[in-house]
């Protein structure tokens, strides 16, 4: 246990210290993406649609700093470790993989959460939007379970792309936006029917997302499910990705080094 | 008049500037190369001879354009290498012997046709260029294979074949045999002479801190340490200082306290350290008696000894000579940072 | 002159390699298809969600046909600059590239040729898929060609030389390539008004959105292909610009671009070898 712990704050550490040594990335990672996330606002002001929009793309956009960690940091941070020659030291090392992993998750998370809250707080108070939350304690449950969920998936994602070379990279740019539509980031999931927003519920942050804007914006009746369904599956989710997660990791590892996919570089 | 010269240097100096950690904005210049003088004529195989960290490899990176000197002036074929930077490129070529870079995702054909075409070679010369190269340093099973799939020292073997497709005037080759295998590193140290003696005008530095490698392969020989180029000759001049003076190694049970050796009349230069479980000691005696006292100094150490050997003076006595340390001693003291 | 055209060819191929041989045709081509399909998708539900399916304004055709040129945008600049990433951190090639005697600015721009021909292949699938699902179908004949030709021919070009400008920056930083790509095409997405009219932006953004040479271009493509007359009557912020005016800009920046990208890319490259950075490695 001290072991799993004092791995992912060794992992998490390089990213922390990161954040601190290379200031660029407030610029990169905080300012232009909330520019980024403003052209959704303009195209919801161009079309003068109602004011509880323009708080749906704020949101979603601050959610979206998410889904590029979970893909960018996590899902194919083994390729890129690969390449570097970094993932046989992690792998001959006696600690988990899950442990790298979380450390990779724990240290990303501070930067993206920074990235999230600056979108919401900045975006809300520029175009003037006023969020109600209903349920604090929902509110944070939802927050988490989605989180637990959300980084169990990238693990999974990463267990996966552990085999492959420069397809990793490409598969996560190729997730990037069909994700960004089918998770509703910038309109409300129910606009999609009923059967596409259950399939597009396989990504955690769906309904953490739908439920979350039913927590904090009330009178918009756009909500998916209930609050109270969101979070049953949100826990569900969690508990299976990570579980799954840890055996995918396990599996594939063995797989790859079955057949000599570790120490591949350059492709 | 610059131009005999296929590579002059003229008070070459660089400087590192070594950030330190947050909040101390003060950096520590670091001095890479100090006042570089060096002559390299056409047709010659120079090479450069120092250990890790001497400034080799800053040396390489000016002359072939990727660095620029603080101070002092570079000519590569009397072309100014921070003025002229493409008129310099056209001429030259340089290998980096660790590399195990390439697009891995091309072939080892394609990796070296793309490089052939960066410098205009027509299709049916690059194709006869690849085909030779791949054979001398055996790849020729490999040509159709992806990069990626080729192992390290394989990769090594394409970027030493990369230097060559151009037949530069001047060729820059950066420890070119680092992590091969012996077969693989001879049979390369042998094409690479003759392709400076089978083609006239043709100029290679060599940068290596293997003592035979330069001894065998280089007409003339610089040794550089900490920026400094400290002798320049033909290694059979350079041994010819030691002209008189007998040159001992000894190998004795570890000790701790070496420096008492260099004290002893008689020793003209000397340097000791641990290798492989015992302290080797190397001696440069202006009076072979000496080595009587040497040996009883041995014995009241507490030490025994393993071996003797007399020979010929080598470079790396040479080394010894002017740095007053073995340049294995000096790699172990400093790490490695070129 | 000779270098130059062989640095291009070379590049555009090693570019086209690159980006066609990772992977199998058919993914590839999933790929070319789904990710500017789920993009346009995301503009084509947020105004159902408002107009309750109406896709008869000419708004939506003006929103439809700016995003889906806009990929251009992210590819070109992206490819061009991230060459210098790739090949300095992923393939270790940057100094052997920069030994050779190639034209550097060639080099660059061909490797960005390569993604130029991809996003294409993503622009005429959008805006094919717009004109099948959506019904955003511009009449073939009051296409204006010439207009069209021009403005895409001249704005690309520009586009390859604001990659250079990147490329610069990307010189003498660190690897932090995604994250600038993503950002810096977001911040454009937003000045170029690339998907609503630059009109309903506060005037200090509309006044950065005017100086930025994307924003013309776009004008101008949608101008093209929807008819001038049409985007003008949207009010745009544009629309007192008549067409050539709006061609001239183009033109104008473009070549600001280039001289720009030349004297910035030179200093960038200046300080590179300064301080040895052209073989860094990015160890984080």
């Amino acid at each position: 246990m001290i072991l799993f712990l004092r791995t992912v704050l060794g992992r998490a550490y390089p990213r922390l210290i990161g954040i601190q040594r290379e200031k660029s990335w407030l610029i990169f990672g905080v300012f232009l993406p909330l520019l980024g996330v403003s052209a959704y606002v303009f195209i919801y002001k161009a079309l003068k649609s109602p004011p509880e929009f323009v708080g749906f793309v704020i949101l979603g956009g601050a959610m979206t700093a998410y889904w590029l960690n979970v893909l960018w940091s996590m899902a194919t941070q083994f390729y890129w470790e690969k390449e570097t020659g970094n993932l046989q030291l992690y792998l001959m090392a006696p600690t988990s993989r899950m442990a790298i992993l979380m450390g990779m998750a724990f240290g990303g998370l501070v930067s993206t959460s920074i990235r999230a809250a600056a979108i919401l707080i900045v975006g809300s108070l520029i175009f003037s939007v006023h969020f109600t939350v209903v349920s604090w304690w929902q509110l944070i449950l939802v927050f988490l379970f989605t989180m637990v969920a959300l980084y169990g998936l990238g693990m999974l994602f990463s267990s996966l792309f552990l085999l492959f070379g420069r397809e990793a990279w490409h598969l996560s740019s190729l997730l990037q936006e069909p994700i960004y539509f089918l998770s509703g980031f910038y309109f409300p999931i129910k606009s999609l029917g009923y059967w596409v927003s259950i399939g597009a519920s396989i990504v955690p942050i769906t309904l953490g997302l739908d439920a979350m804007r039913q927590l904090v914006m009330p009178s918009a009746k756009w909500g998916f499910l209930s609050v109270d369904e969101e979070l049953g599956i949100l826990l569900v989710m969690s508990i299976v990705f990570v579980f799954v997660a840890h055996r995918a990791l396990l599996y594939m590892e063995n797989l790859a080094r079955r057949e000599g996919r570790l120490t591949i570089r350059g492709q | 008049m610059s131009h005999s010269w296929a590579i002059e240097t003229e008070n070459l100096v660089r400087i590192y500037k070594v950030k330190h950690k947050r909040g101390d904005a003060e950096s520590a210049p670091f001095k890479a190369l100090d006042g570089v003088n060096s002559q390299v004529g056409t047709g010659e195989l120079f090479g450069l001879l120092g250990p890790n960290g001497a400034g080799k490899t800053t040396l390489i990176k000016i002359l072939t354009t990727l660095l620029l000197p603080t101070s002092g002036t570079a000519r590569v074929d009397g072309v100014d290498v921070a003025a002229n930077p493409q008129e310099v490129r056209r001429r030259i070529n340089m290998v980096s012997g660790g590399d195990t870079c390439g697009y891995g995702l091309l072939t080892v054909e394609e990796n070296l046709w793309m490089f052939t075409q960066f410098y205009g070679l027509d299709n049916k010369t690059a194709r006869e260029r690849i085909g030779k190269m791949l054979e001398i340093v055996g790849l020729q099973d490999k040509a159709k294979s992806k990069s990626y799939q080729l192992s390290t020292g394989q990769k090594q073997k394409m970027n030493f074949a990369r230097g060559f497709l151009n037949d530069p005037k001047i060729l820059f080759l950066d420890e070119p045999t680092l992590g091969l295998d012996v077969q693989t590193s001879r049979v390369l140290r042998k094409f690479v002479k003759q392709w400076v003696r089978e083609r006239p005008g043709r100029t290679l530095l060599l940068t290596t801190h293997y003592m035979a490698e330069a001894d065998e392969l280089c007409d003339r020989v610089a040794i550089i340490n900490q920026g400094k180029i400290l002798a320049c000759d033909t290694p059979a001049n350079l041994k010819k200082r030691l002209q008189g003076a007998s040159v001992f190694k000894l190998h004795v049970t570890p000790l701790e306290q070496t420096e008492l050796f260099s004290d002893l009349p008689g020793v003209s230069n000397f340097s000791g350290h641990r290798r492989n479980g015992h302290t080797e000691l190397n001696f440069i005696l202006d009076d072979e008696n000496t080595l009587v006292k040497i040996l009883s100094a041995v014995q009241q150490s507490g030490a025994h000894l393993i071996s003797l050997d007399k020979h010929e003076p080598t470079l790396e006595d040479v080394f010894i000579d002017l740095v007053g340390k073995s340049l294995s001693e000096i790699e172990e003291q400093t790490g490695s940072v070129s | 002159m000779h270098e130059s055209a062989r640095s291009l060819k070379v590049a555009a191929w090693l570019g086209w390699q690159i980006e066609s041989n990772w992977t199998e045709p058919f993914l590839f081509l999933t790929y070319s298809i789904l990710k500017p399909v789920a993009s346009a998708l995301i503009l084509v539900f947020m105004y159902l969600v408002i107009s309750q399916g109406n896709f008869n304004n000419p708004l939506f055709a003006y929103i439809y046909v700016g995003n889906a040129f806009f990929i251009y945008v992210g590819a070109v600049l992206l490819g061009v600059s991230n060459t210098i990433v790739d090949d300095r951190e992923h393939y270790g090639m940057l100094k052997y590239i920069y030994v050779s005697p190639i034209q550097v600015y060639f080099y660059l721009l061909g490797r960005g040729m390569a993604k130029t021909m991809t996003a294409t292949i993503a622009v005429v699938i959008t805006l094919a898929f717009g004109a099948i699902a959506l019904g955003v179908r511009p009449d073939f004949f009051t296409i204006d060609w010439p207009l069209l030709i021009i403005t895409l021919t001249v704005g690309l070009a520009g586009l390859g030389f604001m990659g250079i400008l990147l490329a610069g920056i990307l010189l003498i930083t660190a690897r932090h390539n995604d994250i600038v790509g993503e950002a810096v095409a977001g911040a454009l997405y937003l000045l170029c008004g690339a998907v609503f009219p630059i009109s309903v932006m506060p005037d200090w953004l509309q006044w950065a959105g005017r100086a930025i040479p994307i924003t013309y271009w776009l004008e101008g493509l949608r101008r093209a292909l929807l008819g001038t007359e049409l985007v003008q009557k949207l009010h745009t912020g544009l629309e007192d610009f008549s067409t050539p005016t709006i061609l001239l800009i183009l033109l104008g920046s473009t070549l600001l671009a280039i001289l720009l990208s030349i004297g910035f890319y030179r200093w960038c490259e200046r300080r590179a070898k300064e301080k040895g950075l052209i073989d860094m490695q990015t160890m984080y």
